[in-house]
């Protein structure tokens, strides 16, 4: 397993080049998307929803945006240049040089995370301008959206990876992440909802993401944060390594 | 010791969708000096991208050995890809989020070069491949010959010690095909050992000191042109190609020499 930091620095350039070169694309688009839920759900809505678990509707959702913003600009980020790259047959020329598997999935991933880092920073620190945020517990807060942003990406990398057709990665996207992401309690605390569909929620990975992010930020949980930590840092380590695997075997980037 | 020492190299492309399996290389061995100008010649499908493609690492052999000037190319592709540049068939491969000047920039990178032994690479390649007035371009603008020049020029970026060229004329007009000719013998002249496939066969013939015949995955003939045109009995290095490839009616040389006319 070798590591060369020059090779890999040049993949997460080529990576940021990408996106700043398209950046209202991957960078503007899902900030205003965030903006927009902010705006509908937070502000003209919340405001007849009242307080959710001691706070107002805005700030308890607000942690889950965030969360959104960093996982889904992962896990498009990744998922899209790798297609692209295997799609033009660009990757060729990283696949033939001396990179080692270690250094372009460590590339890649880091490339998505920057990304999704980039959105879920910028509309934080907006926010909190406009809000008045808590922050209950910063080291989980952090490292839940560091853990949640890692995951995300390294399944960006599997997506990219896999998919046979453009429309692929938008089938992902739409029919899994975003009801897993939505149904995981953004938008509401699971101990709202009747005990079946409580149930159900704690199948969903998503569900112990936006509460160990919640958790992080405003000190509320349906969840032992703790739990839901260590069962993301799980869900890295698998994808890592499951994604190694791919890398070290060429499956579907080496003919 | 060898530039390129392949020994019963195999290639099964496993099947896929109720499709047969497809057998592209069937046991090559293949030695390549070093400083050889060596062509890989044979016709579409004969393996010649494959045995390529195994080498410089986009294609996992199923079988056999390859050493790039020692360098086990299957086993620890590392250190033998670095002695390796490819210039690929598909201009269309190229980085097209990138420009000139990045392509071979961030190509550089990929190889480990410092940042000041790039730069001073980038401006000579510019230069040698007249490129320097469309560094800043994205290759979706050049044209085909731009983008040709632009691959090659990517390949020689880390100065490896042996360039793949897999067709590197194909589609050019004839200005640049001698161009990319003239520089081609600069680059060997100057001790790269060049392996280049092409279907121009007088491409082969003018350019290459050594030739392999390969059909149906396997290397049917190698020695120079001089060697293969006595072996065969044949006036043209083309007519030597027919014969290996089972299409000796297809014959120019016999044809005019029948008929009395002079060879088209």
């Amino acid at each position: 397993m070798t590591f060369n930091f020059r090779r890999f620095s040049t993949v997460l350039k080529r990576e940021f080049t990408r996106y700043w070169n398209i950046k209202r694309q991957t960078l503007l688009t899902p900030l205003l998307n965030t903006y927009l839920y902010i705006g509908i759900f937070g502000a003209a809505l919340g405001s007849r929803v009242g307080d959710l678990e001691g706070f107002s509707y805005i700030v308890f959702i607000l942690p889950g945006l965030v969360m959104m913003a960093l996982a889904m600009g992962a896990f498009e980020n990744n998922s899209s240049s790798l297609f692209q790259m295997r799609f033009m047959r660009a990757i060729d020329d990283q696949l033939a040089s001396p990179l080692s598997s270690l250094e372009l999935l460590a590339a890649y991933t880091l490339g998505g995370l920057i990304r999704g880092s980039i959105v879920a920073g910028i509309t934080l620190v907006t926010a909190s301008f406009l809000i008045d945020l808590p922050l209950a517990d910063p080291v989980l807060f952090f490292g839940g959206l560091l853990s949640v942003g890692l995951f995300f990406a390294l399944l960006g990398v599997l997506a990219g990876v896999l998919a046979d057709q453009f429309d692929q990665i938008s089938l992902y996207t739409s029919f899994i992440l975003q009801p897993l992401i939505f149904l995981g309690g953004v938008f509401y605390s699971v101990s709202l909802l009747p005990e079946v569909f409580q149930t159900i929620s704690h199948f969903n990975p998503l569900f112990y993401m936006i509460n160990l992010v919640r958790h992080g930020m405003l000190g509320a949980s349906d969840v032992d944060p703790w739990l839901s930590l260590g069962l993301v840092l799980l869900g890295c380590v698998v994808m890592f390594l499951v994604n190694y695997r791919i890398f070290q075997t060429g499956y579907r980037l080496r003919s | 010791m060898d530039a390129l020492e392949i020994k019963k190299l195999r290639k099964t492309y496993r099947s896929q969708k109720g499709q047969k399996e497809t057998v592209a290389l069937r046991g090559i061995d293949l030695n390549i000096k070093q400083g050889d100008f060596y062509g890989l010649l044979g016709p579409n499908g004969a393996g010649k991208s494959t045995t390529i493609h195994c080498m410089s690492g986009l294609t996992i052999p199923t079988k056999g050995t390859i050493k790039v000037f020692g360098d086990d190319a299957v086993a620890d592709p590392t250190v033998a890809r670095q002695h390796v540049g490819l210039s690929p068939q598909e201009v269309m491969s190229l980085d097209w989020f990138l420009s000139v000047e990045e392509t071979l920039d961030y190509h550089g990178g990929y190889y480990g070069m410092p940042k000041k032994l790039r730069k001073k690479r980038i401006e000579e390649l510019l230069d040698a491949f007249s490129l320097q007035d469309k560094r800043k371009q994205n290759p979706r603008g050049l044209s085909g010959g731009m983008r040709r020049r632009l691959v090659i020029a990517r390949a020689l970026m880390h100065d490896p010690q042996m360039l793949v060229l897999d067709e590197p004329t194909a589609g050019v007009d004839v200005e640049l095909r001698l161009e990319l000719w003239h520089y081609m013998k600069k680059v060997n002249k100057e001790g790269k050992t060049i392996l280049l496939t092409t279907h121009y066969i007088e491409e082969a013939e003018q350019l290459c000191n050594q030739i392999a015949l390969i059909n149906h995955g396997k290397i049917v003939e190698t020695g120079t042109v001089a060697e293969l045109k006595k072996k065969f009995k044949k006036k043209t290095l083309e007519d030597v190609y027919l014969s290996v490839v089972g299409r000796e009616e297809l014959q120019r040389t016999a044809e005019a020499d029948e008929e009395g006319q002079e060879t088209p």
